[in-house]
């Protein structure tokens, strides 16, 4: 009997917090203003951590909140507010024809999932959870060692590009490409480098 | 948790290792040292890039396996990928040094992205998970991204950039989709444990699994350019600086490809009803798109005048010819023919990159009228490339195209049409490669011509691109037979290299 009303609470759980996140997304996508499109879609992120809690995956959930409901929504917010967007323009027309693709592809869609979620049963119900600290922590450093360190090479070459991509540039700097250009195009250019020219 | 089941094995990731750390340490020399110390930072490049050679040479003593908890395979497909990986990135270190100087463009930066994206390219070409699947190919592609928009004053450059980006982003999306359906129907991202399911028959929902390989196949079909996902292609490949499309178009992919392999030739080649099920659905799948690749790219090409787009529109079609390879999961022929495709496309842009003179200014056909006699030495070596591409003999174009229609024949005598289509394909490609030869040669002189200047560097890596084209095009079976053979046979590897 006491079994039987804790599946009732995390089933209550479940339905609301899955139902908060169905009609979260539905605004992220019907709000004509970006800044509450945003919104709601940080309500679909939390929304979306309460149902990791349910699974008894508490670290996934810290981390849902902390890097996208956190993080990335304000970067969102922060690129909307900055580049002022105010309304999304009406520009619907080359899109017309895509609502009668995306209508059924929707519904094949929901189609699939409900006919997997008939036969795959409820993962929570297994004993080994994924997403405590413990496991996340253990995976990281066993079977997940080596792509824990490409992640950190990634992320590496990534500052680098991104700095390199956004780096201003001086007058300075295009005045030499521009003399190194010309000498480069010039047969008669005097060496600025002692490298060996061998002429084809 | 066992630390020994883990089988952590140094030698297993000694080419990445190696490449990253040179990468870090190119970063410092960089830092601390007064601007522009190309040289230093080019010969850093070089010897990490010959040192990770070695160390692919002798991943074989690290023993064939898998190590790092699956993560990371040593198999026959890796070590032929790796070496070709690395024969491009050090062709293009050698080519980037002039590039570089003549453009005034910061060298260190440069340099740490080539390393950077070989050491993804390195990992990818091993992976023996989804995860370092995904891993390898991020850190590729953001390179390479990066790399296209070298040429930061070039609004050319930046617009192939975003465009990269996005759409690259965009492909990645649906890998990573794909990836997630897949690991959802067989509970695991291994690709042997991936395998063995499909073959028990233990996956919890076929649909899924279905759906998630052909999202997969969406993926993998856009990083490597194949129709109908090779939009971005010519754009990109047009606006980026040359030397950086020579190393795009050719060492991602062919990194790209051997994750392919991993994935669809040994992963999802399973036994079973389903695995069965699936390889039939895979491999329709996979000769349809090549041979809309193949065509598509070739037809468009007809009709370009712009001598980089010409060759964007070549890479669609090779990775054509390269994808009927598929239909018989065998690595041999699609490794030789992408060691072959990325000698000579490397050559071939290399040239162009001298030829277009500093800043990209002459990529058109009519630019290079009459300049056959002029500069001799590069218009031969271009015309042979061409030549290769086209798939003429004896160049390595034509052994490569034979290998690999030879065995589709064979293998899968179902999909022979296939076959018919890439030859007729073939034919059709030789008229938009002979065009700039024939203007090259056969058509009076522009005005206002000036020979480009040839560094060292760049006259070692173009001899290198030439003597491995020519040398695979009559001498193939050496290389060719040590893609198939597993153990101690890959020394025969380094010879087209070395030479």
């Amino acid at each position: 009997m006491e079994q039987f009303a804790q599946i009732q609470v995390s089933h209550l759980f479940f339905l609301a917090f899955a139902s908060l996140a169905v009609v979260a997304a539905f605004n992220v996508i019907l709000q004509r203003n970006p800044i509450y499109s945003a919104i709601g879609l940080i309500v679909v992120m939390c929304s979306l951590a309460g149902l990791f809690l349910t699974l008894s995956a508490e670290f996934i959930a810290a981390i849902q909140i902390i890097v996208y409901a956190g993080a990335i929504m304000v970067l969102f917010v922060f690129v909307i507010m900055l580049l002022n967007i105010r309304e999304e323009d009406a520009k619907a027309d080359r899109q017309k024809y895509l609502k009668f693709l995306a209508v059924p592809l929707f519904l094949a869609l929901i189609g699939v999932v409900m006919a997997a979620l008939k036969t795959i049963g409820n993962p929570a119900a297994s004993s080994n959870v994924p997403g405590t600290v413990e496991n996340v922590a253990e995976g990281m450093f066993t079977n997940y060692l080596l792509p824990f360190e490409a992640t950190s090479v990634l992320i590496l070459m990534a500052i680098v590009g991104s700095m390199f991509l956004a780096r201003r540039e001086s007058a300075e700097d295009t005045n030499e490409i521009e003399t190194a250009l010309n000498a480069a195009n010039q047969p008669t250019a005097v060496e600025e480098s002692s490298e060996e020219e061998v002429h084809a | 948790m066992q630390l020994t089941s883990l089988n952590l094995n140094y030698a297993a990731i000694a080419p990445e290792s190696i490449v990253s750390v040179a990468a870090v340490v190119i970063m410092l020399v960089d830092a601390f040292s007064k601007k522009g110390a190309r040289k230093i930072n080019a010969g850093i490049t070089l010897v990490s890039l010959v040192l990770a050679l070695i160390a692919v040479f002798g991943l074989n003593s690290a023993g064939r396996g898998s190590y790092f908890s699956g993560m990371i395979v040593v198999d026959p497909i890796r070590v032929f990928f790796s070496v070709t990986i690395l024969i491009v990135s050090i062709a293009v270190t050698l080519l980037a040094s002039q590039f570089l100087r003549d453009e005034a463009l910061p060298p260190g930066e440069f340099f740490a992205l080539i390393l950077f994206a070989t050491a993804g390219m390195l990992l990818l070409a091993g992976a023996g998970d989804l995860v370092t699947v995904f891993l390898g190919l991020e850190i590729a592609s953001i390179t390479t991204y990066v790399m296209a928009g070298y040429r930061r004053y070039d609004t050319r450059a930046s617009e192939s950039s975003l465009k990269y980006f996005l759409l690259g982003s965009f492909a990645t999306a649906f890998l990573l989709y794909g990836m997630s359906l897949v690991y959802g129907a067989t509970a695991t991202t291994n690709l042997t444990a991936i395998n063995q399911a499909i073959a028990e028959g233990k996956v919890q929902f076929p649909a899924l699994l279905m759906i998630g390989a052909a999202l997969m196949l969406v993926g993998f079909g856009f990083k490597i350019a194949s129709a109908p996902f090779h939009l971005w292609t010519p754009d990109v490949y047009e606006g980026a600086p040359t030397i950086v499309t020579g190393f795009m178009g050719t060492a991602p992919k062919v990194a790209v490809f051997a994750a392919f392999l991993h994935t669809f030739a040994e992963g999802f080649n399973a036994g079973g009803p389903l695995g069965s099920q699936l390889h039939h659905v895979w491999v329709t799948a996979v000769a349809i798109i090549a041979a809309l690749t193949m065509t598509i790219g070739n037809i468009v090409a007809l009709s370009q005048k712009n001598i980089k787009r010409m060759l964007a529109y070549s890479s669609i079609a090779h990775a054509g010819y390269a994808l009927v390879g598929f239909v018989t999961s065998e690595a041999a022929p699609v490794g030789f023919y992408l060691l072959v495709y990325s000698l000579m496309s490397v050559g071939a842009f290399a040239v162009i990159q001298l030829l277009a003179r500093a800043g990209d200014q002459k990529v058109e056909a009519a630019d290079y009228a009459g300049i056959g006699f002029q500069t001799p030495a590069l218009s031969f070596s271009l015309a042979i490339f061409l030549f290769s591409l086209a798939g003429i003999p004896p160049t390595a174009g034509f052994m490569s195209k034979f290998f690999i229609f030879k065995s589709a024949w064979d293998g899968a005598p179902t999909l022979r049409w296939l076959v018919v289509v890439a030859v007729i394909n073939s034919i059709i490609s030789v008229y938009y490669y002979l065009y700039p030869i024939v203007v090259m040669f056969f058509r009076p002189l522009a005005p206002g011509f000036v020979k480009p200047r040839v560094s060292t560097m760049t006259a070692v890596a173009l001899a290198l691109a030439l003597i491995g084209t020519l040398y695979l095009g009559i001498l193939p079976n050496r290389v060719m037979s040590s893609i198939g053979r597993s153990g101690t046979a890959n020394t025969a590897l380094v010879q087209p290299a070395s030479k």
